[in-house]
């Protein structure tokens, strides 16, 4: 049992989590055809038969009693602000299998030349919403109020110590839906994390139907032809926002350190955190010499590379990988597209700078609150 | 009994049609005559009432909205947002008030909100129901979901407890960042003439959104107000855009 | 009436000013298709005017013209109450200030964090101040070395009075980066 927990903490350092997900990510979500053929070879998609989904959960609810039985993992399952997320966890599997499932069971109809359930022919299959319709709301609403209810009673809702404004919480985490904003604000400054990069969110979530405008394949599940459009969602989704809500509840403890889930939060854990930014790593690492003092001369690399991964990497990119996108977009389009993308990723890359070589800002203007 | 009570003109004069609905055209005007029902079509594909596909969570946000208002409504009558007050009255709501749940209906509640609204949205995804003629409502929805993510905040900092004080300090301290309109922001240096800010301590952002310059009295009331009165006016109004859009648009996504 | 008129002309003739309306516009009792199209911009450009000049006041709402704040200047006792070498905590809670006094002298840190606002804690054994918000850390001196904190804690202007008493006024603050530390009044040479 503590090696198991050991394991678990063990792989619960954020480098090894956030690369075992991004490699097995996208062979489960192949975002397109050489990530298909693999996913089909090594037969990932049985994780979306009804047997898998048993399995699956099952093991999760194992995980989850036996976990309880630990102290230190216990204190976070059971503080009652947490226990949207446990419930989380188990329906954001649920229904990502049942949205899968149903996704590969009308992939394999089509093929087959069947029809699929959503076919239908209007006007006949018609049914009428007086009863059909409403009794079926009916009944959600009723189990939903008692499902509430009975939530309501069983959990008090928490209230700590009276507000002290000279006082901070250790850790202090933000309302568990916008732990991965915090988690973002630890690589960002906060003109990114907290204004630009919301803002963006919620501009590409808008941009999707205009970006995805085909019309085939609305009105029901489907993967085969939505590779890419599924694939991606599913990362901004799954990974870049919903482990980073697991990752700021289970892992982050004390002094905003990492922690493994059985792990105990102990305030005094040291670690080496100290931070460079990139200009110092050219002139005081690499060069020898000190900082120049001009600002221009002390950022141009920085600013060299962030010019450079935004201003070249999209037309690479139009000829090498994403011609067809290129083809499909136009140019304008294409460079919205990719833009956002771009920017997305900026955050696993900023991740992966910061674990590996504690790199902090590839651009730093303290003097004019510009960093990046 | 009650078939004869159906036969009175009380009845009728409020139930348009009379007796039970059994034919299909007087099922049909059950919902045409109903203000409540005809934000329904009268008749639907039949896979729009499996739960299969549709989950219910667009349904299941709304009803979920309806309790968070009523029970926020009731929570008013004992709550007090000053600084003084509100904790106690927090306090009271769970030990003096009978049948002191209603605090707890209202947090789960919005919990429970934000789960079905992100998992609604979900299903709307996968099923490609974002795809033309839908696009616009697709942006309402990702708007209801910002709106739904900000009630939920604001109502954050009512109970003043570390939790909430806190997560508010953090949060209005992006404002504090903002570009150009925050005084720590990148540009908002640039907005001055000579020695003299525009954007400073006292005329940023944040000073908007916590009416001071330190987190305080203006900063509860302001989040109150916000909580119970403005963002509810606006999420109504693009819910009700967004549930017209459904019909306009077709209703229920189908397979082309 | 009027712009119905000009405009069934216009339809009429297309490309070409009709004359008619020309001539009435001349007499003064008809307005012609330019002088309407410079009235209706008129009254468009009084139209976005006047809403924006509501909505600047609207916006000029939230912003009061006084503030009922606690007092920013206060009296901390006299420079021997404080002890070489440590970080002193005695007004962290009422006014949100660290004290420190080193071998050269005393100088006050602000206890708000440079990255979100939250209250870092001192840790005395490991001589930093650490944010539990984000996880940054400042040295004794207020410079951040690990975490996002973009940029070191500010320090806040501090004077004797006549009677020998620290003075720390909030009001005035020092930043590091801009080189405001040198200024004399960030510093108390004791």
């Amino acid at each position: 049992m503590e090696s198991f927990k050991h394991f678990i903490d063990t792989i619960s350092n954020p480098t090894i989590l956030f690369t075992s997900t991004l490699i097995i990510f996208f062979f489960i979500f192949p975002i397109n055809d050489w990530f298909d053929k693999w996913n089909r070879r090594l037969k990932l998609y049985v994780l979306w038969s009804s047997k898998s989904m048993v399995i699956a959960s099952i093991l999760m609810a194992a995980f989850f009693v036996i976990g309880i039985s630990d102290p230190d993992f216990r204190s976070i399952v059971l503080k009652p602000d947490n226990v949207p997320i446990s419930g989380l966890i188990f329906l954001v599997y649920f229904f990502t299998w049942l949205s899968m499932h149903q996704a590969y069971e009308n992939d394999a109809k089509l093929e087959r030349g069947e029809p699929i359930d959503e076919q239908y022919d209007a006007p006949n299959d018609k049914v009428l919403v007086w009863p059909d319709l409403v009794y079926v709301e009916f009944i959600a609403l009723i189990l939903c109020s008692a499902f509430l209810m009975i939530w309501s009673i069983g959990l008090p809702a928490p209230i700590e110590e009276p507000a002290n404004p000279a006082e901070s919480p250790n850790p202090a985490k933000a309302p568990w839906y916008f732990l991965g904003l915090q988690e973002m604000l630890v690589y960002f400054d906060p003109w990114m994390a907290g204004v630009v990069l919301p803002t963006l969110i919620i501009v590409g979530l808008i941009a999707i139907p205009y970006m995805d405008n085909e019309p085939a394949g609305s009105g029901y599940y489907s993967f085969k032809n939505r590779k890419m459009s599924i694939a991606l969602f599913m990362f901004g989704w799954l990974v870049l926002w919903d482990m980073l809500i697991i990752v700021g509840t289970f892992l982050r403890g004390p002094n905003w350190n990492f922690f493994g889930p059985f792990e105990y939060w102990d305030i005094h854990k040291l670690e080496a955190l100290t931070n460079i930014n990139f200009s110092e790593y050219i002139y005081i690492k690499w060069m020898n010499t000190g900082l120049p003092k001009s600002i221009i001369f002390r950022e141009i690399w920085g600013i060299i590379v962030v010019l450079g991964y935004f201003l070249i990497l999209p037309p690479l990119l139009a000829k090498t990988m994403c011609k067809k996108l290129f083809a499909r977009l136009g140019s304008f389009k294409y460079s919205f597209f990719i833009m956002l993308i771009l920017i997305a990723i900026t955050l696993p890359i900023k991740m992966y700078l910061r674990w590996m070589f504690n790199l902090k800002y590839i651009i730093a203007i303290p003097e004019y609150f510009f960093n990046f | 009994m009650l078939e004869k009570f159906r036969e009175t003109q009380f009845y009728k004069s409020i139930f348009r049609g009379g007796g039970v609905p059994k034919s299909r055209r007087q099922r049909m005007m059950v919902v045409l005559n109903s203000v409540f029902l005809h934000l329904h079509p009268v008749r639907l594909p039949k896979h729009a009432v499996k739960l299969k596909f549709t989950w219910c969570m667009g349904g299941l946000s709304f009803f979920i909205f309806l309790i968070l208002t009523i029970s926020g409504i009731l929570l008013m009558f004992y709550y007090r947002p000053t600084i003084e007050y509100a904790y106690t009255d927090i306090i009271d709501l769970a030990e003096q008030v009978p049948f002191g749940i209603m605090r707890e209906i209202h947090r789960w509640g919005a919990h429970a909100m934000v789960i079905t609204v992100w998992l609604h949205m979900f299903r709307v995804f996968m099923t490609g129901s974002y795809k033309p003629p839908r696009e616009f409502n697709w942006a309402v929805g990702v708007i209801l979901l910002l709106l739904t993510l900000l009630l939920s905040f604001t109502g954050y900092l009512l109970p003043w407890d570390q939790l909430a004080i806190w997560a508010i300090t953090v949060g209005s301290n992006m404002a504090r960042a903002a570009p150009f309109v925050g005084h720590e922001g990148p540009g908002a240096a640039l907005l001055a003439i000579g020695d003299i800010n525009f954007v400073t301590m006292g005329s940023d952002m944040r000073f908007a959104l916590i009416g001071g310059r330190f987190m305080g009295e203006g900063a509860l009331l302001r989040f109150y107000v916000l909580h119970c009165i403005g963002l509810p006016f606006i999420i109504m109004i693009f819910m009700a855009v967004h549930f017209w859009r459904i019909r306009k648009d077709g209703g229920i996504s189908t397979p082309v | 009436m009027a712009e119905i008129i000009s405009k069934k002309s216009a339809t009429k003739e297309p490309g070409r000013r009709p004359p008619a309306a020309l001539d009435k516009a001349d007499t003064g009792d008809q307005i012609s298709r330019r002088s309407f199209f410079s009235w209706l911009s008129i009254g468009w450009f009084a139209f976005i005017a006047a809403t924006g000049g509501f909505f600047t006041m609207m916006l000029r709402f939230f912003f009061p013209n006084v503030l009922f704040e606690p007092v920013q200047t206060f009296r901390a006792g006299f420079p021997d109450d404080y002890t070489i070498g440590e970080v002193d905590l005695r007004w962290k809670n009422k006014y949100g200030v660290w004290i420190v006094r080193n071998n050269e002298g005393i100088y006050v840190l602000s206890t708000t964090c440079t990255h979100l606002g939250c209250t870092p804690n001192w840790l005395n054994s490991e001589q930093k101040f650490k944010c539990p918000c984000h996880g940054s850390g400042f040295f004794k001196t207020g410079i951040n070395f690990e975490g996002p904190a973009p940029r070191p804690l500010e320090r806040f202007k501090i004077t004797l009075a006549d009677n020998g008493q620290i003075i720390v006024d909030k009001t005035i603050k020092f930043q590091q980066e801009k080189g405001q530390w040198n200024d004399p009044e960030a510093f108390l040479n004791v």
